[in-house]
């Protein structure tokens, strides 16, 4: 093991900055994480043990489990509707249709713009897009003939701007993803498709998705992390009770808002358990695809 | 040699990393500034339980910002402090004052424990504003200094239990900052428009019926008030508004949960329930511009709300400018309270050498008890339309300026009914130290009542379910 060390200690030396600052910054709090996990603490004063009482609040907490539904709404969701639209943005940015190199660039960058704005600026643009008595989604759907939809004072609809505004923000980031992953494609593949005499949806359903595939599980993998870390655009567009807020939120809540850490670091612990789970199910999906 | 280069680089970069880590030395001069300060240490110990203007001969204030951490809108209180430190150039000649906004005491308390956590003592404010439950946190974790001697001489000087929500265990942990009533703002442009007595609102059952002949006589197009789709209807309805003057209690005197049966609490959010289900609540988030038009195009004809309510209408209704008017809370009957004052305070933080502990006690005993300085500040707050609060002295309240008519009010003076509105005040809900999470438990299930998801009997049920399960039981202190 030293001889080893000593033999590569220009490569260990190299990579010793990451593991300094992931041991500091991410194993010991997550250690640190797990034992206030297992007490009553308040911020300030000293940690009480409790053992698994917090574990045992969570499991009759209503909040928690109305907050962990809606986490599981977003990124079922967000999985859909961001992948599909990224890819469908992608493929109409390379397509054959879109000639003028100076158009492409526009539509690149216009595309991406929404990725660049500041969360929170757009999640108060959305709160006003949306609000029931004065917001231009109302109005459009009063002149449609509509009644006045109660985005975000209802259990029933408050979810929607959530996704709607979560859509928006990470399409552009996927999409950049997939269009380099479809500049990756051999145009052979396409041009003999074309004389064997197959259509526009046949080559995008045996050329391009198949191609794509290692791109799209990295998407997958990604968006599964990041719909599970959501936070800001729930935050900022609240609706009655826990009814559309995200399980991190609700840890954030339970944490600073209510200054309960040792429940929230329970919280914590359960989201670092859930996203182990699904990403060893989505690894060893792939795995037995024969894909990794 | 290309070897060497790269060990040398990786070495760097290890170096630099760790140094990242590592924390800054910074605070090293400010703490030497701070030790050195000792002058005002010695202030400290020169005027503890004196209870009057301490004593500033021969001590200068060392150089350097003292912070206080607020929320509201402290850059006017600012002014005044500033003002202060002007004029008294001779004890601190280069001190500064500076008054951080914060969202609220959830956001102090956040910012002061996680600094506290840290260990950076040096960056912990020198005051902070508090509310009760943040002072009995932060008190238990000796973050906040005990004023109990320097307060106690002047407990006759100040409105009755201006130091009540800050005493834990017979020690007074904060300076009173204000004592502020619930009272019933109403519009009698609109009570004369249609005819309504407005003195029938003295009655919890008559502030009903006002609502119910308001919405008949004007074809529903005024609402008798508002109700919040958010957590601000627990807030300002519930918490601080109806539940106290209904003698509605969350926990009994043991701690344990009681809201599922408490004949207060169906009485407080009864009434809420009742003006809901009738159409007397226009539904609207407080303090957002729609609310604001629907006032100034008098739509909304009462707010049975606390007296800070006065700044944003101030501020945000110019329209309606001499139509309101000022009244107690209504009671409910058999109880015959007005609704429960809420009180704010200033804490000095525990911070080992805190060199400006006894210059915040001087600028605060300035602020409470100079008549001419504090009336001084409030003209200047009327002509910016910025908010400011009665005072906390007896002596200041008797004198005429806080008697003065307000145009605002149409003549009324609203000081001075402030000060009239604390006469028949019923007692808070108990604090615990347990109310954060009770109130994100209750406020959750008014949300999904107000969301129309359930009625009120079920969302009264599920608070008092959801309490035993995640709480339990209480420390019910006061």
């Amino acid at each position: 093991m030293l001889r080893t060390l000593k033999k590569y200690k220009a490569p260990y030396l190299f990579i010793l900055p990451f593991f300094i600052l992931f041991f500091v910054f991410q194993l010991i709090p997550t250690i640190w994480t797990v034992y206030i996990s297992l007490t009553d603490w308040k911020g300030i004063g000293s940690p009480e043990f409790c053992g698994f009482g917090n574990y045992q609040k969570m499991a009759v907490d209503d909040m928690f489990w109305e907050s962990l539904g809606n986490t599981v709404v977003y990124w079922i969701s967000g999985l859909i509707l961001i992948i599909c639209c990224a890819l469908l943005i992608a493929c109409l940015l390379n397509s054959r249709y879109l000639r003028k190199d100076s158009a492409r660039a526009f539509f690149k960058t216009a595309t991406f713009l929404p990725n660049i704005c500041a969360a929170i600026a757009m999640g108060l643009i959305f709160r006003m897009l949306f609000d029931e008595n004065v917001g231009l989604v109302n109005e459009v759907v009063s002149l449609a003939g509509g009644p006045k939809v109660p985005w975000l004072t209802s259990t029933t609809f408050s979810k929607i701007p959530v996704i709607i505004l979560n859509v928006w923000r990470y399409t552009p980031w996927f999409t950049m993803i997939l269009l380099s992953g479809l500049l990756n494609i051999s145009k052979d593949y396409y041009e003999a498709a074309t004389v064997d005499g197959a259509n526009a949806a046949q080559q995008f359903w045996f050329i391009t998705l198949p191609s794509l595939k290692n791109i799209l599980f990295f998407c997958s993998v990604t968006l599964t992390v990041d719909m599970w870390k959501l936070f800001n655009e729930s935050y900022i567009l609240p609706g009655p009770g826990t009814s559309n807020s995200s399980l991190f939120q609700y840890m954030y809540e339970s944490g600073f808002n209510v200054f309960n850490m040792g429940y929230a670091s329970a919280i914590g612990v359960v989201l670092i358990l859930i996203l182990m789970v699904i990403s060893v199910i989505q690894f060893a999906v792939r795995r037995r695809q024969g894909e990794l | 040699m290309k070897k060497k280069i790269a060990i040398l680089l990786a070495a760097t970069l290890t170096a630099t990393s760790l140094a990242a880590c590592s924390g800054s030395n910074d605070n090293a001069p400010a703490a030497t500034t701070a030790s050195a300060g000792g002058q005002g240490g010695a202030a400290d110990q020169g005027n503890a339980g004196g209870g009057e203007q301490p004593a500033a001969s021969g001590t200068v204030y060392p150089a350097g910002t003292l912070t206080v951490y607020a929320m509201g809108n402290p850059q006017y209180r600012q002014q005044y402090f500033e003002t202060w430190l002007e004029n008294h150039r001779d004890i601190a000649p280069d001190v500064k004052i500076e008054f951080v906004q914060t969202e609220g005491t959830a956001d102090i308390r956040e910012k002061i424990t996680m600094t506290a956590l840290s260990g950076a003592t040096d960056d912990l404010p020198d005051a902070a504003m508090l509310d009760p439950v943040t002072i009995m946190d932060l008190a238990k974790a000796g973050l906040l200094k005990d004023e109990t001697e320097y307060l106690t001489p002047l407990l006759d000087k100040m409105v009755d239990n201006a130091t009540k929500d800050a005493t834990i265990d017979g020690k007074i942990y904060a300076l009173p900052d204000s004592v502020r009533p619930q009272v019933l703002f109403y519009n009698k442009e609109i009570f004369d428009r249609y005819e309504i007595d407005p003195e029938m609102m003295s009655t919890m059952e008559g502030y009903i019926e006002a609502g119910r002949q308001l919405k008949e006589k004007s074809n529903g197009e005024v609402y008798l008030s508002y109700i919040d789709p958010t957590s601000k209807t627990w807030r300002y309805w519930g918490r601080r508004g109806l539940m106290p003057s209904a003698g509605a209690k969350i926990w009994d005197d043991n701690g344990e949960v009681v809201i599922g049966n408490d004949e207060g609490t169906k009485k407080a959010l009864g009434a809420i329930d009742t003006m809901n289900n009738e159409g007397l609540l226009m539904k609207t988030t407080i303090m957002e511009p729609a609310l604001y038009d629907a006032i100034n195009n008098q739509k909304v004809a009462t707010f049975l709300i606390g007296a800070f309510w006065d700044e944003f209408m101030r501020q945000n209704c110019e329209a309606t400018k001499g139509q309101w008017r000022v009244m107690s809370a209504p009671e409910f009957e058999g109880v015959g309270k007005a609704g429960a004052p809420v009180s704010q305070y200033m804490g000095i933080i525990e911070k080992g050498d805190n060199p400006y502990s006894e210059l915040f006690r001087m600028m605060w005993y300035d602020f409470t008890f100079d008549i001419e300085a504090k009336e001084e500040w409030v003209n200047s707050m009327e002509a910016q339309n910025a908010p400011y609060s009665n005072p906390v002295s007896i002596e200041m309240l008797e004198d005429p300026f806080w008697k003065e008519p307000s145009e605002y009010y149409g003549g009324m003076s609203f000081r001075e009914m402030e000060g009239k509105c604390l006469s028949n005040g019923a007692d808070n809900l108990a604090v615990t130290p347990q109310d954060a999470e009770a109130d994100e438990i209750i406020s959750a299930e008014l949300e999904k009542y107000v969301a129309g998801n359930q009625s009120m009997e079920d969302a009264i049920a599920n608070m008092d379910k959801n309490l035993k399960a995640k709480i339990g039981k209480a420390d019910v202190i006061q």
